[in-house]
C-alpha cells in the first residue's frame, strides 16, 4: 500500500512576514505549483496572469473503493470545485474491492493542493498520491487503423500489429504522453481510418 | 430492522413524512415506543427540524422521507446542514431495487441529487448491507467535521428480514479523521500569537462543535489577544468579555473589522474563512504577517487564505496544546488593546430610535433583558438574522442558531421547533422576517400539535428587507420585487392554525406583548410591524474590503 505523508500540522517554509507579500502574484487569482506562498489566495496567484507558462496540471493516483457511486462522487468534486480533467484512467487495483484511478487534472483557480485535499474528503477515496513532478512511468496506449500498407515508420517506433483487414492494418503503441503524441502525428501520414487513445496510467519509478 | 438500528444508535426523535416508498418502515413504528416520530407538514420542515434539534442538543437529527418528491424536498435542508457542519441522518425510501433505473413512480436519483450536499451517502439494495450502513452513517455524521449523511433504502430492503449483524466493528478505509495535534505547530502558533504586536483571534463554528470555549478563553487571556467570532461562532466567546470583538465579517462590528484590518497576526480557529468573513479577499487583513489556521478539515487550509502556520486538528485539542506554550506576551499589548477600546467607542453599534416607528433593535433588546443567557434564539435569514446576531450579548455557547453558510430562508420556524424538542428545558425564541416565515409557516401545525413552548418574534417590515437594503445601497436605489405588502394577517393566520398571536406596532407595546407571550404556555407569535426602512449596520459594500464598512448614520 502506498503511504501518504500527511502531517497534521505544516509550518510554512516561508519566514512569517515576508512570504505573503513577496510571493508570485496575479490579479486574476490562481496559484503556482507548490510550495505555496502564504497569504490570501489572490495574492498568491500564478506568475503569469495569462496562464501561459504556468503548469496547472496535477498528476494524482487514487485508490478508491469500488462502488456504484464512486466515479460520480469523484467527478462531482472535480466539477464542483472548478477543476478540469485532462486525462483519466480507471482500472482494478491489487487490493480486492478497490480500483486505481489515475487523474491528470487542472486545478483551475484553486490552490494546487486543493485537488488532493478535496478528493481526500470523499469517504470512497482511500488514498490520494500526488505524483506531480515526480520521477514516474507515465504510459498511454493508442490503437489505430491505418490505410497504408507500408508501416515501417510505425513499426520502427515500436508499434505492434494487432490485425489486418480490408480497410487497413490495426496497430497498437504505448509510450509516454510525448511519444504517443508523436506517434499520432506519424499516423496522419499513413491514412488514419480510426484511432483511439487511452488515458494515462502513472506509477512512481522504483528507486 | 431499520428502527432497531436507530434505537441502538440512541435516537429519540425522528422528523419525517411517510409515502409509498417508505411505508414498510412506518408500518413498524408503533412497535418502537422509544422512537418518537414527529409528523411534519413538508419534508423541508423535517430537515430543518432535525437540524435545529442537532444544533441545540448535539445529537444527530434524524429525518425520514419517501422517494422522489419527498426525498428531493430534503435537499435544501441537507444543504443547510452540510454548509454548517451539522450532524444529520436522512433515511429516504427508494423504489424497489428491481425498479431502480426504470423511471418508476416517484423514482428519482436521490443519491445523485444529494451527493454535493451530504458528507456521505448510501444506496442500500440488499438487506445484509443495512446494519453496517446505518452504523457507519452515524459514525460519519457525528465525527470529525460533522455533516449530513443520507441513506437511500429500496422498498424491498425495508421489508426484508435479516439476522442481527455485529456492528461493533467499523472499517471505513477511506474515512480519515484528523484529531492529532502537531505539538511543534501548536508551539509556533502560540508563540506567534503571544509575540505579536497586534494579534487577533477569530473563532468559528468549529470552536462550538468541539466544545473548545474554555480553551479559547484560556488562550485569549494568556496571550491577551482579542477574540472576534464568525456568525456561526457566536457564543464561542462571551460578547461582554473585555477581549471580545463581537462579530466579524462583512456585517461585523466596526471595532472588530478595524482590529482584523490592522492585525499583524491573525489566528482563525474552526472556520472556513468564506467570502462573508473576508469580504474582498485581496484586501482581507492586509497587515497580517502571520496567518494561523486551525481546522479539522485539511481542505480548508489554503482554500481561501493560505496560512503560514496550519494545524489540522480538533479545535479543542489544538487550543489546549497552545495554552501552556504562551510564555512571553509582547510588551506593546496594552497599546493594542487600548487602540481597540478606542475603536469600540468610535464605532459603536447604533440605530435610529426617534422616528416614531418600531425599531427591530428595541424588540431584541427587550427580549434579551428577559431571556438573559437562558434561552435559545433561532434566527431566519436576512436582516432579522444580523440584528439577532448583533443585538444580543451571547455569553454562553449554543444559544444562537441560524443558517450561516447556506443562508436558507424559512429555516427559523422548523429549526426552532426542532431545538425545542432537543432542549425542552430552555426557552426557545424564533426570530424571523415575514418573508422567510411564510416559506415554512405550515410547520405551525407541528408547534400546535405538540404544544411546543416556542415564542415566534416576527420582525415584519412588509418587504424583503436585506434585498431592499442591498438595492438601496448598492444597486442605485432601484427597488425590484421586494414589496411584501400582500401577506396574510398573521394574527388571523395563527388563529387558523390554533395558536395565540398579537400584533405590535408601537414601542410601548413591546414589553406587554412579551409579558403576554411569557404568560402563555405553548406557541405564541408576535407580529412586530417594524420600521420598513430599518437597515443593518455596519455593512461592507459588495465587492469592497472589510476596511470600507459603512456605519449607521448618526442620529440626533
Amino acid at each position: 500500500m502506498l503511504e501518504i505523508k500527511r502531517p497534521s500540522a505544516v509550518v510554512s517554509p516561508h519566514p512569517a512576514g515576508t512570504a505573503s507579500r513577496s510571493g508570485p502574484t496575479s490579479p486574476h487569482g490562481g496559484e503556482v505549483n507548490s510550495p505555496h506562498p502564504a497569504g490570501t489566495a489572490s495574492r498568491s496567484g500564478p506568475t503569469s496572469p495569462h496562464g501561459g507558462e504556468v503548469n496547472r496540471v496535477r498528476v494524482l493516483s487514487l485508490l478508491v473503493v469500488d462502488g456504484q457511486n464512486t466515479l460520480t462522487k469523484v467527478s462531482g468534486v472535480i466539477r464542483r470545485r472548478g477543476f478540469h480533467v485532462r486525462g483519466i484512467s480507471v482500472g482494478p487495483s491489487r487490493q480486492p474491492g478497490h480500483s486505481r484511478i489515475t487523474l491528470q487534472i487542472d486545478h483551475g483557480h484553486a490552490e494546487a493542493d486543493q485537488v488532493r485535499k478535496q478528493l481526500e474528503r470523499l469517504v470512497e477515496v482511500v488514498e490520494v498520491e500526488d505524483l506531480t513532478g515526480d520521477d514516474v512511468h507515465n504510459r498511454e496506449l493508442v490503437v489505430a487503423t491505418v490505410a497504408a500498407s507500408e508501416l515501417d515508420a510505425l513499426l520502427k517506433r515500436g508499434a505492434k500489429v494487432l490485425s489486418t483487414g480490408s480497410d487497413g492494418t490495426t496497430v497498437e503503441f504505448s509510450g509516454d504522453a510525448d511519444q504517443v503524441a508523436d506517434f499520432v502525428n506519424e499516423l496522419a501520414r499513413h491514412g488514419v481510418v480510426d484511432v483511439v487513445r487511452s488515458g494515462p496510467v502513472v506509477m512512481r519509478k522504483s528507486e | 430492522m431499520i428502527l432497531e438500528a436507530l434505537e441502538r444508535e440512541g435516537v429519540e426523535y425522528i422528523f419525517g413524512y411517510p409515502g409509498g416508498a417508505n411505508l414498510p418502515i412506518y408500518q413498524h413504528l408503533h412497535e418502537h415506543p422509544k422512537l418518537k416520530h414527529i409528523l411534519v407538514r413538508h419534508e423541508q420542515g423535517a430537515a430543518h427540524m432535525a437540524d435545529g434539534y442537532a444544533r441545540a442538543c448535539g445529537k444527530p437529527g434524524v429525518v425520514f422521507a419517501t422517494s422522489g418528491p419527498g426525498a428531493l424536498n430534503l435537499v435544501t435542508g441537507l444543504c443547510t446542514a452540510y454548509m454548517d457542519s451539522v450532524p444529520m441522518i436522512a433515511i429516504t425510501g427508494q423504489v424497489v431495487s428491481t425498479q431502480v433505473g426504470r423511471d418508476a413512480f416517484q423514482e428519482s436519483d436521490v443519491i445523485g441529487a444529494t451527493s454535493s450536499v451530504t458528507k456521505h451517502s448510501y444506496l442500500v439494495t440488499k438487506i445484509d448491507q443495512l446494519p453496517r450502513v446505518i452504523h457507519e452513517a452515524f459514525h460519519i455524521a457525528t465525527t470529525g467535521r460533522p455533516g449530513p449523511v443520507l441513506i437511500d433504502i429500496c422498498k424491498d430492503v425495508q421489508q426484508a428480514d435479516a439476522e442481527r449483524v455485529n456492528t461493533e466493528y467499523l472499517e471505513i478505509p477511506g474515512y480519515k479523521l484528523n484529531g492529532h495535534v502537531n505539538l511543534d505547530g501548536a508551539r509556533q502558533a502560540a508563540q506567534a500569537l503571544a509575540g505579536a504586536e497586534r494579534p487577533v483571534i477569530l473563532a468559528g463554528h468549529g470552536v462550538l462543535l468541539s466544545h473548545a470555549e474554555r480553551e479559547l478563553m484560556q488562550l485569549a487571556e494568556a496571550a491577551a489577544a482579542p477574540v472576534g467570532t464568525t456568525l456561526l461562532g457566536i457564543g464561542a466567546f462571551p460578547v461582554k468579555h473585555p477581549l471580545s470583538l463581537h462579530m466579524t465579517g462583512f456585517m461585523g462590528t466596526g471595532w472588530c473589522l478595524k482590529a482584523v484590518q490592522n492585525a499583524d497576526v491573525l489566528m482563525m480557529v474552526g472556520m472556513r474563512v468564506d467570502d462573508r468573513v473576508t469580504a474582498k479577499l485581496s484586501e482581507f487583513a492586509p497587515n497580517v504577517k502571520t496567518f494561523i489556521h486551525v481546522d479539522i478539515d485539511e481542505s480548508e487550509m489554503g482554500k481561501n487564505v493560505r496560512p503560514h502556520i496550519e494545524l489540522v486538528a480538533d479545535a479543542r485539542l489544538a487550543l489546549e496544546a497552545m495554552v501552556p506554550q504562551v510564555t512571553k506576551v509582547d510588551a506593546g499589548r496594552a497599546k493594542w488593546l487600548g487602540q481597540i477600546d478606542k475603536w469600540r467607542e468610535e464605532h459603536p453599534l447604533r440605530y435610529k430610535q426617534s422616528n416614531g416607528q418600531l425599531q427591530p433593535q428595541d424588540v431584541l433588546i427587550d427580549m434579551y433583558k428577559r431571556a438573559r443567557s437562558e434561552a435559545i434564539i433561532v434566527a431566519d435569514v436576512g436582516q432579522n438574522q444580523i440584528w439577532a446576531a448583533l443585538w444580543w450579548n451571547y455569553d454562553r455557547p449554543g444559544l444562537f442558531i441560524n443558517s450561516g453558510g447556506s443562508g436558507t430562508m424559512g429555516f427559523a420556524l422548523p429549526a426552532a421547533l426542532g431545538a425545542k424538542f432537543g432542549r425542552p428545558d430552555l426557552p426557545v425564541w424564533c426570530v424571523a422576517g415575514e418573508g422567510g416565515f411564510v416559506m415554512t409557516a405550515q410547520e405551525l401545525s407541528v408547534a400546535v400539535e405538540h404544544q411546543l413552548d416556542v415564542k415566534i418574534v416576527l420582525l415584519n417590515n412588509r418587504s424583503l428587507g436585506m434585498v431592499r437594503q442591498f438595492q438601496d445601497d448598492f444597486y442605485g436605489g432601484v427597488r425590484s420585487q421586494v414589496d411584501l405588502t400582500h401577506m396574510p394577517d398573521f394574527v388571523k393566520l395563527c388563529e387558523a392554525y390554533g395558536l395565540p398571536a398579537m400584533r405590535v406596532d408601537k414601542f410601548e407595546d413591546i414589553a406587554p406583548s412579551f409579558d403576554a407571550a411569557e404568560r402563555t404556555k405553548g406557541p405564541f407569535l408576535i407580529d412586530f410591524r417594524i420600521d420598513p426602512e430599518a437597515n443593518v449596520y455596519p455593512i461592507v459594500p459588495l465587492g469592497k474590503g472589510l476596511g470600507e464598512f459603512r456605519e449607521a448614520p448618526e442620529y440626533a
